[in-house]
């Protein structure tokens, strides 16, 4: 079975450590605790009739100055980068801070994931996929646990690119 | 915490390539979750990819990783150095540096999230105070037309009431007038009451400042109830003090309105005794005077919870005899709203069967620049209506009827007509010594007649032009008497109002 190193990164608050529970131990809690440093989680899951070990590292949130130190990423096969759908600082630059996860991670594509999705209608869903200059991976809400094993998935299947 | 041994805080430890640790250096930290032969991914599953990607030779540090030992977490930094055969791991422990780093972040970020919270909630709030200001709005205006609306019947009312009375009938007829004149005139002050309140609520409450004669205004005080209240049982005293100024900067207008008020309402609770009203000062300098307005009555009183909630709105006391007075509750909250705007102040005490006092204490600035003027310019006693070319506009057929039998009366030589673009087309005919323009009319309202001047110049430029109108409010009148009107006639008026007007600007 071969292990994969992937990262989860956005602005803190955005969803990332409750996109992890739901899809490690299928828990979901209101409660918001920021994360510090960086805690690292593992499932197991099947790609392309492959067993993968994700290592999945729930990096600190940043805030609009801060950037996930370069560190982290080393030996990373992929990095999901988490925004916020109720909230628009967490994706207003989204295309420039795209670009600094992936000229610190040295990785060419990276998954893009809009979370909080039982906060906002579909017609504001709408409005922010005309906003973002590229496709959004997958909608998904951590809270009702739809498409969290999707954006997953497709993490796996960015590592095995 | 006593400063520990530097042991308590790292542990070394040497891994092969695969990451198998190969040898525990030294260190007491976390000890017992690293063993010889077995892999350290098991306690630093962070290290899983990381240490294969490693460059040989080149530390490497990152921070801020959890590691979990005797199912405890610990933040620790990790310094790792690949050589060719094997990988050092130095672990720090920083849990309590990381401890206070994780408080600050988690303060931060709550706050972050408490400031969006209130951003959102102001947003909010401002759209309710919108929505409650048009409301509001709405309700002014709604109030103001249906005030309007109300006062042209009421005046049909009680002008016909009054014409009526004028006519040789029986007694009890004459008894039935009366409580229908009493029922109408109370109306009105429902009517004023509403409409003023809502006034204040909406903010639109403009106070004059321009120089009161305190003396002059009880006198009128005094004048206004003597002919009202001459079949009460009440005796009405006024009491004002010398040490007052002889002028003060006020609305004389307002002021008035607040003592009728306590008056009235004193006199509604009041079967026998008095009503007495006291002026005096309670400070007094070169520039400002604090003066107390008292009420007082002989009246029932009132219990303590009744006079703690006397100044709300719509409050209103039961009363115990049949008498028919009965205010929209009101009249008091007008006072408190009205002494609050000149930053006064309103108290009452009052002991059940013996009586109430309302007090009103009202800072005011002595106005030393007005001079006494020796004559009062109010009093008309003449009558210049007589033979007067008079020439009365109004839609309502009913209240031409009432103008027309006062006017008849009075032997005014008087032409009545039904809108403004008539009344117009008789003002470029004939010169008019007063002409009485209803203000809401078809086709050419009051208002729109009297701003054409250069079309009614010829004949009547002259010509005092008076309106007669249901919008009464101070603002209404000032409103009026700024585009050219010389007087305003409010409706409902009574036969002796209107004449008095007339004659004053007759004169």
């Amino acid at each position: 079975m071969i292990a994969k190193k992937v990262l989860l990164v956005g602005n803190f608050g955005v969803g990332k450590t409750s996109l992890i529970r739901r899809f490690v131990l299928n828990e979901f809690s209101e409660e918001y605790i920021s994360t510090i440093g960086v805690r690292v989680s593992s499932k197991i899951i099947q790609i392309e009739n492959q067993e993968i070990k994700l290592l999945i590292w729930d990096v600190a949130g940043t805030s609009d100055d801060e950037k996930v130190p370069k560190a982290y990423f080393l030996g990373s096969s992929a990095a999901m980068y988490v925004f916020d759908l109720s909230r628009e600082e967490t994706y207003k630059n989204i295309n420039a801070k795209v670009d600094i996860v992936k000229e610190l991670s040295g990785l060419k594509n990276i998954t893009i994931i809009g979370n909080k999705k039982d906060l906002v209608s579909s017609k504001e869903i709408e409005a922010i996929k005309k906003l973002i200059p590229f496709s959004i991976d997958l909608i998904t809400s951590a809270k009702e646990n739809e498409n969290v094993e999707d954006a997953f998935k497709e993490l796996a299947k960015q590592t095995l690119n | 915490m006593a400063i520990s041994k530097i042991e308590h805080f790292f542990i070394e430890i040497t891994t092969n390539l695969t990451g198998v640790v190969t040898e525990i250096v030294s260190g007491k930290f976390a000890i017992s979750e690293f063993k010889i032969q077995q892999s350290i991914y098991i306690a630093c599953p962070f290290l899983e990819g990381t240490l294969e990607a490693l460059t040989i030779n080149d530390p490497f540090l990152i921070e801020g990783m959890v590691i979990v030992s005797n199912q405890k977490e610990y933040n620790v930094d990790v310094e790792l150095l690949k050589t060719e055969n094997e990988v050092a791991v130095l672990i720090h422990n920083r849990t309590n540096v990381y401890k206070y780093a994780a408080q600050l972040n988690q303060n931060r970020n709550d706050l972050f999230f408490l400031k969006r919270e209130l951003h959102e909630k102001n947003i909010e709030l401002d759209r309710l105070r919108k929505v409650a200001d048009k409301a509001n709005e709405e309700k002014s205006r709604f109030l103001a037309m249906m005030s309007h609306e109300v006062r042209n019947p009421l005046n049909v009312i009680l002008g016909y009431t009054e014409l009526i009375n004028e006519e040789e009938v029986s007694n009890q007829v004459k008894e039935h007038l009366k409580y229908l004149t009493i029922s109408g005139k109370n109306l009105k002050v429902i009517v004023d009451d509403i409409l003023d309140l809502s006034r204040v609520e909406a903010g639109k409450l403009q106070l004059s400042n321009a120089p009161v004669d305190l003396a002059l205004l009880i006198d009128q005080l005094k004048n206004n109830y003597k002919s009202s209240h001459r079949d009460l049982d009440i005796n009405l005293e006024f009491s004002i003090s010398n040490k007052l100024p002889k002028f003060v900067f006020g609305d004389d207008v307002r002021l008035l309105q607040i003592l009728t008020n306590l008056i009235n309402n004193s006199i509604k609770f009041t079967q026998k005794g008095a009503v007495s009203t006291f002026v005096d000062v309670i400070s007094l300098d070169k520039k400002d005077v604090k003066i107390s307005f008292k009420v007082t009555d002989t009246g029932r009183g009132m219990t303590e919870s009744q006079a703690a909630s006397v100044f709300e709105e719509y409050q209103q006391n039961e009363l115990d005899d049949n008498r028919i007075h009965k205010g929209a509750g009101l009249g008091l909250a007008i006072v408190k709203r009205l002494v609050a705007a000149m930053n006064g102040t309103i108290s009452v005490t009052s002991k059940i069967d013996l009586g109430t006092t309302f007090q009103v204490d009202i800072p005011f600035k002595v106005d030393t620049s007005t001079v006494i003027k020796s004559t009062s310019e109010d009093v008309v006693n003449n009558n210049y209506i007589n033979s007067s070319r008079i020439l009365v506009a109004d839609d309502n057929f009913l209240n031409r009827t009432i103008v027309a039998h006062i006017l008849k009366k009075e032997n005014a030589n008087f032409t009545l007509v039904k809108d403004g673009v008539e009344a117009l087309l008789e003002m470029q005919k004939e010169t008019f010594d007063l002409v009485l323009l209803d203000i809401n009319m078809p086709n050419l309202s009051g208002e729109s007649l009297i701003k054409q001047k250069e079309a009614y110049h010829q004949s009547n430029s002259k010509t005092p032009i008076l309106a007669l109108t249901g919008n009464s409010s101070i603002d209404d009148i000032k409103g009026y008497l700024k585009i050219g009107f010389k007087d305003v006639i409010p409706k409902p008026f009574t036969s002796a109002q209107f004449v008095d007007l007339l004659n004053k600007n007759l004169k």
